[in-house]
C-alpha cells in the first residue's frame, strides 16, 4: 500500500515538474501580432506596400485640415454660423490656443510625419537585401515619401511658423532644443526635394503604371517651387516651376468645372492629389475624405439620397464680387454653389444683372435651397450627385482632392518673374495667358504682380489657403481687412495649440521676449 | 472490492461480538441551545482513530469508546465543545453558538483561517446582506456596505459594475478585480447568480491578496458559492423576486420657451432662423406666440420603466460520504431606455463533493450559464441632451422619412438628424453570452489531519457572441442609411491548473500551517469579426445573417485577433501562531507571465504579523474588552492587467485608392513601451476589537498603498498618441473604520445598527517626466496628472465669477486684452502676473470621492424583519461632458439649470456665463464652470420581509425592496455615478421596487 503511495506521488511530482518545465517556454512566446522585426524584408516584392501606406496616411486627412488650412483666406469664410464659434474667430483672425482644430491639424500633421518617417525605416530595411534594381527602387520609393514628407512640414511652416522638423520615427530628441525658424524649415523642404529629385522618375504622376499619380520628379519641383515661393527666393521658384513647365508634360485640363469632378481625376494638370473611391462598389470598403463641411446644408440632389453638406466652408461675397466684375463665368461657377439667399444678397448689394450662370441650380442638375448658416458652398469640393456611385450617399463621396496643379505651378511661375526673376522657360505673360485661355480670359500683355495675384485669386480659390498664404507674404494686410476684419501683422500666424505647449519646447523667441520685456516693466514699476 | 466489503462486515461482526470489559459503545444527540438538532457535526474522540458524523436528528454513535476518553464536537458556526466520556452511555449535549464571528473560518487563498488569526485586512459579506440587492452582479450589493471598496454601478442591464478596492494604482483595467469563486479565478462575475453565493470576501490588503500574486494587483474578492453538509435532508429552497426599476432624478433639459430664450440670446443669426422654421413648420405655441408649438422633453420619451425578475430553486443536502448543491436560475431584467435594452440569463449549477476513501476526496463544481443581453444604443441617452425641444418625435410632414416619419433636425436647419428615436428604433443589438465553467479536484492526506495534497484543475470557456444590426432608414433631406450587420465572435478559453500541498502540525502552544503550491495557466482568447452591408431581407429578424449581405461589402471589413498568455506561478505560506495570541503569517509567490517579455519573472512577497492583546495577562479579566487585535502587515503584488509593451513596434495593413483600385499597403507603428511590472507595495496596520459582549465591534484599518514603476498611457507629442509606459509612483492611503452593534433585547426582538467609513487619498508623488507631468484625456478636456495631485485630475482654469457690466469689463485689463463682455467669465490670476494665460491652470479635482460612507440599521421583531442601507461620497468632481459638448456643436439644447441661471444682466448669474458667452471659446476653456461636484448621498436599500412559520406550510418568507430609492445631489446630471467621472452618455442608474417570496422546504 505504501509503495503504491510512494509511486502514485512520484508520478505525480514528475507529472508536475515536467508539465511545468515544457512551460516555461511559453513565457516567451507572443501569440496574435505581427511584430515590425518579423516581416520578411529579405521579400523585396513587398517593398511596395510601405509606399502604399505611406500614400494612404497622405490622403486619410481630418475633415478639419483643410478647412483650418484655408479659411482665412479673402476668398473664404467660416460659414456654419452659430456653429463652431472658434472656427468662426479664426476667419476674422481671433485665435484661441485651446480650439480642438488647431491642436488637431498640428497632431495629425505630426503623426502622419512620422508614419512617413517610419514607411521610409521600413523600405531601407527592403533596401538591405534588395539587388541593384531594388535599391534604385527603394531610393525612389523612399525619395516619394520624402515629397510627401515635406508637403506636410511646408503647411506646418505656412500656420506656424517656426515649427520642428521631424526625420525620424522617435522624435523625442528632435524637438529638445526647441522648434526651428520658418526660414529654416522652408530651406529645408527645398533641400529635401534636390536629394530626391534624381531619384524620381521623370514623368507625370498620372504616366506612372506601378503607381498613378504618385509623386515624380515634378512634384518634387513643385513643393521646391511653393517652399522658395514661401521664402521669398523667387528665382528658386522660376528654376524650380521652370523645370516643370519644360518638360512639356503638363498641360491645363480643358474642362474647369470637371477638373474638380471625377472625370478630372489624375488629369494631365495633376501634380499632386489626394485619391479617393469607392471601387464603384455600392457597399464595401471605402476610402474617402469627409467633404460634408464643404458642402451646402440643404438641397435638392439630382440623384435622391444624396446627403448634403455642413455648410462650414463659405465662398465670400468679396471673392463672388471680384469674379462678377471680371466677368468672369466657368471659373466663378466652378467655385460657387449658389443659394437664393446668397443671390438676393448680391443683388441687394447691387448686382443686379446677373449672368445666367449664378442660379441655384448646378451645370449638373443639383438645386441648393437656402440655409441659415452661408449664403454660398464650396463649388471646388463639389461632386454632383449624378456622379457618385449608386448606394453611396455621402457629400463628395469618392472624389479625389487635387492638392497641386499646374495652373498653380504656371501663376506662381508667373508672379516669380514679376518680382524680378529670370525666367527660363516661357514668359510670364504666356503663363498667365494659357490659364486666362482655359477660363475663357482674354490675353494679357505685360502682366504685373498684382495682375498675376488677382489670377491667382480668380483660379485657385478655395483651395487650400493659396491665397491667404500669398497676401501675408506679400503683407497685403487691407486684402485681409474686409467685410468688416482687421488684420494686423500679429495675426499672420496661429498660437501654438495649448497641448503642444504643454508637451513640447515650443516657448517661441517671440513669446520669451514679450515674457522678458513684461516682467521688466513690472520691475521697473 | 467486495472482499474489503466482506472483511469489513467480518471485523465488525466480531467487534460486535467480543465484548472487552471496558470498551462499550456511547450515543447521543447534539443539538443548539433551541434544541434543534444539528445533522452534519462532526465527532472525534481525541487521541483515537475513532470518528462520526451526526445523522439527519443530530444522533451519533461512538463506538469502542472508553470512560476516560474525550470527544469533541465540531460544526460550522458553532464553538467546539469537548465532552469527556463517563459511565453514560447516553450523551445530549448543546452547542454554543460562536460569540461574535472571531471563530468563523474564512476562506483565504488556497486555503482557509480563522477570523481571529487574520493578520490582514479582509471584510466579509454574507449571504444574507447580499440577497438584499435585487441585482445580477453581486458586486452591486457591496455597494456602500465595506469600507474601502469603491462600486460604481452600472446602469444597462446585464452590464457589471466598476469595482475600486483602496482607490486607483494604476490606469489600464484599473478596476479588474481579480474573483475567486471557490477556488478559480475569473476576471467578471456576470455569471454568478447572487442567490447562490455563501459569503464574499474583499482582500484589501497587499499581505492577504499577495498569494495571487501577479493577479492581485487591483484587489482579490474570494467568493464562496452555497455546498451541501453531510447526513443533511435535502433542502428545497425557491427564492423569486420581481419588480420595477424606473428613472430616478430625471434631469430636466431646457423646455421650448427656455431654449427658444437662449436661442434669440445668442446672437447667432442662423440659431435664431431655426427656432422661426420650427414655428414655420411646427405652428406657434398657443400660450406663447413666440415659441414653437412643441415642446419635446426628451429624457421623458426615451425612458420606461422596467422590469425586473428573477427565480432560483436549487436543492442541498448530503449523505454520509456525499454532500451536493444543484439549482437553476433565471434572472431577467429590462433597461429603462425605451428600446429593446434586456438582460437575460440562466443558469445552471451542480457542486458535488465525494469522499472516495477516508483519505481521498473529489469533488466537481459546474455552471452553465446563457444570457442574452440586448445592448442600448448610449447614444441616445447624449442625443436625449443635444437634442432641440423645439422638434417633436414624429413629423408627419417629414414623408420622405421611412418607414417611419420620425422627425429630422435638419428640416430645422440643424447639422445633424438629432432625433434619438432613429437610435432606439432602427438598432438591435444583441449579445449572446454563454459560458461553461468547470473545475474539479482530487485531495489526498497523505498524512491524515497533517499533510494533505490537492490538484485542481478549472476551464472557463466563454462565447460572446456579438450581433449589431443597424436597420435601414430614411429620414428626410436626403438622410439614407443602408442596412448592415456587424458580427463578432469572441471566444475565451481559460484553463488554470493548480497543484498545493498543506502541513498542519500542532506542539504545545505552537499551531503551525505551511502550504506550497504551483500553478499553471493558459489564458486564450480570439475575436473575429465581421461587417456586411446592404442585407437582403432586412426586414426579417430570420435573415439576419451575413449570409445575406451584399458579398462585396466583406472587403476590409473582417478582421481576426487573437491572444494567448501563459502564466506559470509557484508560491508558498507560512502560518504561525503561539499561544494564539501571537501571529505570523507570510507569503511568497513567483510569477511567470507571458506578456512580460522584458523580464518575465516577477517575485511578490508578505509578512503580516498580529498581537491579540485580549488575551494577554493584563487584559484577560478586563470585562469591558472582549477582544482586541494589533494587525501589521506589508506586502508585494505583481500587476499583469497592464500592457506590457504598449504601442508595440507592428504592422498594420490598409488600402489605398491609387486611380481608382484598391492597394494594399502596410504601416508601422513605432511608438512602443516595453514595460516592465507594475508592483504594488502596501503597509497596513490594524486593530480589531469587541466590547459589550461582542455585541459591539470595531474593525479599523490604515493603508498606505504605493505603485511603482506605474504604467500611465504619457502621451508622446509629435507621434500624437499615448503610451502606456513604466513612469511613476502612485499612493493611495486612507482610513478604513467599521463599526457593527448587534443586540439581542429579547427572544422576539433584536435590532443592529451598522456604519464604515472610508477615506481616500490618490496621489501621484514621483513622475518619471521631464515636465513632472502626463497629460490624458482630450486636448480640450485636459486631465492631468502631476507631482502631488491626484491620478487623472480635470485641469484648467478656476472662475471667480462673471463679468456684470461694461464698466467691470473696461476695468479689468484681462477683460479688454481679451476683447471680454458682460456674461463671460472671470477667471483667477493664479500667477499674478495680469494676464490669463495656461499658467494659470490648477488643479480642479478628482474623480475619485476623498470620503465614502455608509451604514445599515435593521431589527427582527417575532416574524418582522426590516432593514435599511444608506451611502454617499464626498469630494469627488465629475466633468460634464453633455454641457461641454457645446464646444464642438452649439446646435444643442441644454438643461434647464444652465438656462434658467445663465447670466443674462446684471446681477442674474454670478456663476454661468451667457448665452452668447457659452459660444465664446474664452469661456468653453476647461474651467470648474465645467467641472462639478459629484458628492451624493443615497438611500441605498429598505427591506421588510415578514416569516410565516406554520406547520402546516413551508418556511416562507415575503419581502419587499425598495433599491436606491432616494439620492441626493447637487450635480447637474443625471446620476452622480459615473465611473470615470467624465459624463458624456451616462447610462442613469434606476430604481428598483421588488416584492419577493422564499420558501424553505
Amino acid at each position: 500500500m505504501k509503495r503504491i503511495k510512494n509511486l502514485f506521488l512520484s508520478v505525480l511530482s514528475v507529472f508536475v515538474l515536467g508539465v511545468s518545465f515544457s512551460c516555461t517556454d511559453k513565457l516567451d512566446s507572443q501569440e496574435g501580432q505581427l511584430n515590425t522585426s518579423d516581416l520578411d524584408y529579405t521579400d523585396t516584392e513587398d517593398m511596395i506596400q510601405p509606399l502604399l501606406g505611406a500614400y494612404s496616411e497622405f490622403t486619410s486627412r481630418g475633415w478639419e485640415e483643410p478647412l483650418l488650412l484655408g479659411v482665412r483666406g479673402d476668398d473664404v469664410n467660416a460659414g456654419g454660423e452659430g456653429d463652431q464659434q472658434p472656427f468662426a474667430d479664426t476667419d476674422r483672425f481671433v485665435y484661441s490656443k485651446d480650439y480642438w482644430m488647431y491642436n488637431s491639424l498640428w497632431a495629425v500633421h505630426y503623426n502622419d510625419i512620422v508614419n512617413m518617417n517610419a514607411a521610409i525605416l521600413q523600405i531601407e530595411n527592403f533596401k538591405q537585401f534588395a539587388d541593384a534594381d531594388g535599391v534604385a527602387l527603394a531610393d525612389q520609393y523612399i525619395a516619394e515619401i520624402s515629397v510627401l514628407r515635406a508637403w506636410f512640414h511646408l503647411n506646418l511652416a505656412k500656420v506656424w511658423g517656426d515649427v520642428f522638423i521631424i526625420t525620424s520615427n522617435q522624435p523625442l530628441e528632435e524637438v529638445q532644443d526647441g522648434p526651428q525658424s520658418k526660414e529654416a524649415v522652408l530651406q529645408w523642404i527645398s533641400d529635401q526635394m534636390d536629394i530626391a529629385i534624381p531619384n524620381l522618375p521623370n514623368l507625370r504622376p498620372n504616366e506612372r503604371a506601378d503607381i498613378p499619380g504618385g509623386v515624380t520628379a515634378y512634384t518634387a519641383y513643385a513643393i521646391k517651387a511653393l517652399a522658395n515661393q514661401e521664402l521669398e527666393n523667387y528665382q528658386g521658384v522660376a528654376d524650380a516651376a521652370g523645370k516643370i513647365i519644360n518638360s512639356g508634360r503638363f498641360s491645363l485640363y480643358p474642362d474647369f468645372y470637371q477638373l474638380f469632378k471625377k472625370p478630372g481625376e489624375l488629369s494631365d494638370e495633376s501634380l499632386l492629389e489626394m485619391q479617393y473611391s469607392d471601387f464603384g462598389s455600392e457597399t464595401g470598403d471605402a476610402v474617402y475624405h469627409l467633404y460634408a463641411p464643404f458642402g451646402p446644408q440643404n438641397w435638392t440632389p439630382a440623384r435622391e439620397n444624396a446627403s448634403s453638406g455642413w455648410g462650414f466652408y463659405e465662398p465670400s461675397l468679396k471673392f463672388i464680387k471680384f469674379m462678377l466684375d471680371r466677368n468672369e463665368s466657368v471659373r466663378l461657377q466652378t467655385s460657387v454653389l449658389f443659394t437664393d439667399r446668397g443671390i438676393t444678397e448680391l443683388k441687394d448689394d447691387g448686382y443686379t444683372n446677373l449672368p445666367g450662370l449664378v442660379s441655384n441650380t448646378t451645370p449638373s442638375g443639383d438645386v441648393i435651397n437656402d440655409y441659415a448658416r452661408a449664403l454660398f458652398a464650396s463649388g471646388k469640393h463639389y461632386l454632383p450627385s449624378n456622379q457618385l456611385t449608386d448606394g453611396r450617399n455621402d457629400y463628395g463621396a469618392g472624389k479625389n482632392m487635387i492638392v497641386i496643379r499646374y495652373a498653380e505651378i504656371l501663376l506662381m511661375y508667373a508672379e516669380a518673374i514679376t518680382h524680378g526673376a529670370s525666367a527660363n522657360g516661357i514668359s510670364a505673360d504666356e503663363a498667365v495667358n494659357m490659364v486666362r485661355s482655359r477660363a475663357g480670359m482674354s490675353a494679357l500683355i505685360g502682366v504685373t504682380t498684382d495682375q498675376v495675384l488677382d489670377e491667382k485669386f480668380a483660379e485657385l480659390a478655395m483651395e487650400w489657403g493659396i491665397r491667404y498664404y500669398d497676401m501675408i507674404r506679400l503683407d497685403k494686410y487691407n486684402e485681409l481687412s474686409y467685410d468688416g476684419r482687421t488684420f494686423t501683422a500679429g495675426d499672420e500666424l496661429l498660437p501654438y495649440p495649448q497641448a503642444q505647449v504643454d508637451a513640447l519646447p515650443l516657448q517661441s523667441n517671440a513669446e520669451l521676449n514679450a515674457i522678458r520685456i513684461s516682467n521688466e516693466l513690472m520691475i521697473n514699476q | 472490492m467486495k472482499k474489503k466489503i466482506l472483511l469489513a462486515i467480518a471485523l465488525f461482526i466480531s467487534f460486535y461480538g467480543i465484548n472487552y470489559a471496558q470498551e462499550k459503545t456511547i450515543s447521543g444527540t447534539i443539538t443548539d441551545n433551541n434544541a434543534v438538532p444539528l445533522p452534519g457535526a462532526t465527532i472525534k474522540v481525541i487521541g483515537k482513530d475513532i470518528f462520526a458524523v451526526t445523522d439527519f436528528d443530530g444522533n451519533f454513535t461512538l463506538n469502542n469508546v472508553v470512560a476516560g476518553d474525550v470527544f469533541e464536537i465540531n460544526f460550522l458556526g458553532f464553538q467546539t465543545l469537548e465532552v469527556p466520556i463517563t459511565g453514560q452511555t447516553t450523551y445530549q449535549v448543546q452547542l454554543q453558538e460562536d460569540a461574535g464571528q472571531l471563530d468563523e473560518v474564512i476562506v483565504v487563498g488556497y486555503g482557509t483561517q480563522r477570523k481571529r488569526d487574520l493578520t490582514g485586512a479582509i471584510s466579509t459579506i454574507d449571504s444574507e446582506e447580499i440577497e438584499k440587492t435585487p441585482t445580477s452582479n453581486v458586486m452591486q450589493s457591496l455597494q456602500g456596505k465595506v469600507s474601502g471598496v469603491q462600486i460604481v454601478s452600472a446602469g444597462s442591464p446585464g452590464d457589471s459594475p466598476t469595482v475600486r478596492i483602496r482607490g486607483l494604482g494604476t490606469f489600464q483595467n484599473a478596476t479588474s478585480v481579480l474573483y475567486v469563486v471557490d477556488g478559480t479565478l475569473y476576471d467578471n462575475i456576470d455569471f454568478l447568480n447572487t442567490k447562490d453565493i455563501k459569503s464574499v470576501n474583499v482582500l484589501k490588503d497587499a499581505s492577504s491578496s499577495a498569494i495571487y500574486g501577479v493577479r492581485a494587483a487591483n484587489g482579490v474578492v474570494i467568493i464562496e458559492t452555497k455546498s451541501g453538509k453531510k447526513n443533511q435532508k435535502p433542502v428545497i429552497e425557491y427564492d423569486g423576486y420581481t419588480g420595477i426599476q424606473r428613472a430616478q432624478n430625471v434631469m430636466k433639459m431646457a423646455n421650448a420657451e427656455q431654449f427658444t430664450t437662449m436661442a434669440f440670446e445668442s446672437g447667432s443669426a442662423a440659431d435664431a432662423q431655426f427656432v422661426m422654421n420650427a414655428m414655420q413648420r411646427y405652428g406657434r405655441s398657443r400660450v406663447n406666440p413666440n415659441i414653437p408649438a412643441v415642446n419635446t422633453d426628451w429624457y421623458k420619451e426615451v425612458l420606461r420603466e422596467g422590469i425586473i425578475q428573477n427565480h432560483s430553486i436549487g436543492v442541498a443536502g448530503g449523505g454520509e460520504s456525499v454532500t451536493y448543491s444543484i439549482g437553476t436560475n433565471y434572472f431577467t431584467q429590462e433597461g429603462i431606455l425605451d428600446m429593446k435594452n434586456e438582460y437575460e440569463r440562466f443558469n445552471i449549477r451542480s457542486k458535488v463533493d465525494i469522499d472516495i476513501s477516508d483519505r481521498l476526496r473529489a469533488g466537481v463544481n459546474t455552471v452553465i450559464s446563457n444570457a442574452t443581453k440586448y445592448v442600448p444604443e448610449n447614444a441616445a441617452w447624449f442625443k436625449a441632451y443635444f437634442a432641440v425641444p423645439i422638434m417633436p418625435i414624429i413629423d408627419p410632414l417629414n414623408t420622405e422619412a421611412s418607414p417611419i416619419r420620425f422627425a429630422n433636425a435638419q428640416n430645422l436647419g440643424y447639422r445633424g438628424t438629432q432625433n434619438p428615436f432613429t437610435d432606439l428604433t432602427y438598432n438591435d443589438n444583441k449579445q449572446k453570452i454563454r459560458k461553461i465553467l468547470a473545475s474539479i479536484f482530487f485531495q489526498y492526506e497523505i498524512i491524515p489531519d497533517k499533510l494533505d495534497f490537492k490538484t485542481t484543475y478549472s476551464h472557463n470557456l466563454s462565447d460572446f457572441e456579438e450581433r449589431y444590426v443597424n436597420l435601414p432608414y430614411t429620414l428626410g433631406n436626403n438622410f439614407e442609411r443602408i442596412s448592415s450587420i456587424r458580427r463578432v465572435d469572441n471566444t475565451f478559453s481559460n484553463q488554470y491548473w493548480d497543484n498545493i500541498l498543506t502541513y498542519d502540525e500542532e506542539f504545545g502552544e505552537h499551531d503551525l500551517k505551511l502550504m506550497a503550491g504551483a500553478s499553471y495557466r493558459d489564458e486564450a482568447a480570439n475575436t473575429f469579426n465581421a461587417t456586411g452591408q446592404d442585407i437582403t431581407g432586412i426586414s426579417l429578424e430570420s435573415s439576419w445573417y451575413l449570409n445575406f449581405a451584399d458579398p462585396e461589402s466583406f472587403n476590409n471589413n473582417v478582421n481576426e485577433i487573437g491572444r494567448r498568455y501563459y502564466g506559470i506561478s509557484y508560491f508558498g505560506r507560512l502560518e504561525y501562531s503561539f499561544m494564539d495570541r501571537y501571529l505570523l503569517y507570510a507569503t511568497m509567490r513567483a510569477d511567470g507571465s507571458s506578456k512580460f517579455t522584458k523580464d518575465p519573472w516577477g517575485y511578490f512577497p508578505s509578512v503580516g504579523l498580529g498581537w491579540v492583546v485580549s488575551d494577554e495577562n493584563f487584559l484577560k479579566d478586563n470585562e469591558f474588552i472582549d477582544f482586541l487585535k494589533f494587525r501589521a502587515s506589508w506586502g508585494k503584488l505583481g500587476n499583469d492587467n497592464v500592457a506590457a509593451s504598449d504601442g508595440s513596434n507592428t504592422i498594420t495593413v490598409v488600402t489605398a485608392a491609387i486611380d481608382d483600385e484598391p492597394r494594399t499597403g502596410i504601416t508601422s507603428s513605432s511608438v512602443f513601451s516595453n514595460n516592465t511590472w507594475e508592483v504594488i507595495e502596501e503597509k497596513n496596520f490594524g486593530l480589531n476589537l469587541e466590547l459589550l459582549d461582542n455585541d459591539l465591534s470595531i474593525t479599523a484599518d490604515y493603508y498606505i498603498r504605493d505603485t511603482k514603476d506605474a504604467i500611465l498611457p504619457v502621451f508622446i507629442p509629435i507621434v500624437n498618441r499615448s503610451v502606456n509606459q513604466n513612469s511613476g509612483v502612485i499612493r493611495n492611503q486612507g482610513l478604513e473604520l467599521n463599526v457593527d452593534y448587534n443586540h439581542q433585547v429579547n427572544e422576539d426582538f433584536s435590532f443592529s445598527i451598522g456604519a464604515n467609513f472610508t477615506t481616500l487619498k490618490n496621489e501621484a508623488i514621483e513622475i518619471d517626466n521631464e515636465s513632472g507631468y502626463i497629460d490624458s484625456g482630450s486636448a480640450e478636456f485636459r486631465q492631468r496628472t502631476q507631482e502631488g495631485g491626484p491620478l487623472f485630475a480635470f485641469y484648467g482654469y478656476e472662475r471667480t465669477g462673471v463679468y456684470q457690466n461694461q464698466a467691470q469689463v473696461d476695468a479689468d485689463p484681462v477683460a479688454v486684452e481679451n476683447d471680454l463682455a458682460p456674461g463671460d467669465l472671470i477667471y483667477r490670476d493664479q500667477n499674478g502676473d495680469g494676464i490669463i494665460d495656461d499658467q494659470d491652470r490648477i488643479i480642479l479635482g478628482s474623480f475619485l470621492p476623498e470620503y465614502t460612507f455608509g451604514g445599515n440599521i435593521g431589527f427582527n421583531y417575532k416574524f418582522l424583519d426590516f432593514s435599511m442601507n444608506f451611502y454617499g461620497q464626498t469630494g469627488n468632481k465629475i466633468l460634464n461632458r453633455k454641457r461641454g459638448e457645446i464646444i464642438f456643436t452649439q446646435d444643442t439644447n441644454m438643461d434647464a439649470d444652465l438656462a434658467i441661471n445663465r447670466w443674462h444682466g446684471e446681477g442674474t448669474s454670478n456663476t454661468y456665463p451667457s448665452s452668447a458667452g457659452l459660444r465664446k471659446s474664452w469661456n468653453q476653456r476647461l474651467s470648474n464652470f465645467w467641472v462639478e461636484d459629484g458628492d451624493f448621498f443615497r438611500i441605498q436599500n429598505i427591506q421588510v420581509g415578514y416569516t410565516i412559520e406554520n406547520d402546516n406550510l413551508p418556511t416562507t418568507r415575503i419581502y419587499f425592496t425598495a433599491e436606491r430609492p432616494f439620492t441626493f445631489f447637487d450635480y447637474n446630471g443625471f446620476d452622480p455615478e459615473v465611473s470615470d467621472g467624465v459624463d458624456r452618455q451616462t447610462y442613469p442608474i434606476p430604481s428598483v421596487y421588488t416584492v419577493g417570496l422564499n420558501i424553505k422546504i
